[in-house]
């Protein structure tokens, strides 16, 4: 049943509509439309869109691989220090995506603590699409142990339970019956890590530097598009836009708004 | 590297905060400079400030980033350009004063200071498997770069080679100096005492290098008027001293 909402409310609402709309106005109005299917077709964005798409879904994967099973370890486990691998987990949600980036430099660069032995086995990120989709997944992974996490939490261990005492090994419990019951909330993780890996720039342009057709994602791309030609960066940030939005209509809510 | 993302946010803000119509306190102006003016701006922005009671505000990023943000309405009083060619833009669009060039620059090939990739001659950057990182284009010493590199005769090799565009001169110097790169291209005025432990220097023969020109102006509609003008004669003055041990050329 819906209730009425104070007139205050609604107005603030509204505003609040209106701050997120007024950006986007802003690029519509200011997008020399004339130009757009010249820069449409342009290698710019043409390569920026295949980067961007390789380096977000390459880094939706890699987020899912690291970020399942420790949000399992977070949501099944208790040990001393619990608290503090929770903290650590979600850390790149909170840092600045260039601490981020001079992080994994340290880390995975060639003078990093796994420089050497990356090297030794013909693993080079920095300048690398993978190394982009490195550094998304970096920063979009926590949104998959938050979503295991808090998953498990509202799961009902009944089936679990039934399953083991019917002499289900572990595995077979988790490929059978845990994993099964937690897809809405992995498959709506898998999606904002996704859209955030999308978004990513200061982790990529750090790390993985800036160059057309290898590690210039659309961000990056209307990042230098706007030094010289703020037109082209309208027009290439549009393209971000629809495609957002596109995604978020296509899910009408059916992944991030569980429940609703 | 240099966060230029929050400084154009930054920038906005400010615009937004102070907007055109409403006058800076006349004891503040603020000055664009080129990513390369970092560090001698800085100290001619503290000796300027000192003698005048004024508050400098500096902002520094790739001179074509910069022009954009003053076409934009940045409420900028000062630009100095690592390149005619954003000054012109900004002459046109929205009008300058007091226009002067005031230092000249000449490009260095710099590499990790283990030289790791045996980089010895400019001819090496167009050796197969070198990592090179230049500016990306549009930048001034990104242009200027590639223009190096054509005069050597070795453009299409060396741009073969190139890894990172970086969105300006100081990105570069980063990239080199965290030894991710075998080699870049900057100014020599980039090599300052702060990465000069990290980095190795190889002059580029005078036949082939770029010399870079470096205008300044006073915007014409600043609210300063005539502090804005003062900076100006203030660089092209006093400040020259600054510049030359930053290791600038004479205009």
């Amino acid at each position: 049943m819906r209730r009425r909402l104070p007139t205050a409310v609604v107005a603030l609402a509204v505003l609040a509509a209106a701050f997120v709309l007024l950006p986007v106005a802003g690029l519509l109005a200011r997008a020399p439309w004339e130009r757009t299917g010249e820069l449409l077709t342009s290698d710019v964005a043409i390569e920026g869109a295949r980067v961007s798409l390789i380096v977000s879904l390459g880094a939706a994967a890699l987020s899912l691989l690291v970020g399942v099973p420790l949000g399992l370890l977070l949501g099944r486990t208790s040990f001393p220090g619990l608290t503090v691998v929770r903290a650590l987990a979600l850390l790149p949600l909170v840092l600045p995506p260039v601490v981020a980036g001079i992080g994994l430099l340290t880390a995975f660069g060639r003078r990093g603590l796994l420089g050497g032995p990356a090297r030794a086995i013909g693993l080079e990120l920095p300048f690398t699409t993978a190394g982009a989709a490195i550094a998304a997944a970096f920063v979009s992974f926590p949104f998959i142990v938050l979503a295991v996490d808090a998953g498990l939490r509202s799961l009902d261990t009944g089936l679990e339970d039934a399953a083991a005492s019917l002499g289900a090994s572990k595995w077979y419990v988790l490929r059978k019956v845990t994993l099964p019951l937690l897809a809405p909330q992995i498959a709506a993780g898998a999606v904002l890590a996704w859209a955030r890996a999308l978004g990513e720039f200061g982790a990529t342009i750090t790390f993985a530097g800036n160059f057309r057709g290898e590690t210039q994602t659309m961000p990056l791309a209307v990042f230098e598009a706007l030094q010289s030609d703020p037109g082209a960066a309208t027009i290439l940030s549009l393209v971000l836009v629809v495609l957002s939005l596109a995604v978020l209509i296509a899910l009408r809510g059916r992944f991030v708004g569980v429940g609703s | 590297m240099k966060m230029r993302t929050a400084l154009l946010v930054a920038v906005l803000l400010v615009a937004s905060a102070c907007g055109s119509n409403e006058p800076t306190a006349p004891k503040t102006i603020t000055v664009f400079g080129a990513a390369s003016l970092t560090e001698a701006f800085t100290q001619i922005a503290a000796d300027f400030g000192d003698q005048h009671g004024t508050k400098v505000r500096l902002s520094f990023g790739p001179s074509d980033g910069l022009a954009t943000q003053i076409q934009e309405g940045a409420p900028v009083d000062v630009f100095a350009s690592a390149s005619p060619k954003w000054m012109d833009a900004v002459e046109e669009d929205p009008g300058v004063t007091d226009r002067a060039d005031f230092a000249r620059n000449l490009l260095v090939v710099i590499t990790p200071s283990h030289n790791p990739a045996g980089v010895d001659s400019v001819d090496d950057l167009g050796r197969p498997g070198i990592k090179l990182v230049l500016a990306a284009e549009g930048v001034p010493v990104g242009d200027y770069a590639r223009q190096m590199l054509g005069n050597a005769g070795i453009a299409d090799a060396a741009l073969a080679n190139v890894v990172s565009n970086e969105d300006d001169v100081k990105g570069v110097v980063q990239k080199v100096a965290l030894g991710e790169a075998d080699a870049g291209i900057v100014y020599r005025t980039d090599v300052t005492a702060a990465v000069a432990g990290d980095v190795a220097v190889m002059e580029v023969p005078n036949d082939v290098n770029v010399i870079a020109v470096y205008p300044i102006a006073a915007l014409a509609d600043s609210p300063t008027g005539s502090l804005a003008s003062e900076f100006v004669t203030y660089v092209l003055g006093p400040g020259q001293t600054v510049l030359r041990d930053a290791g600038f050329l004479p205009p």
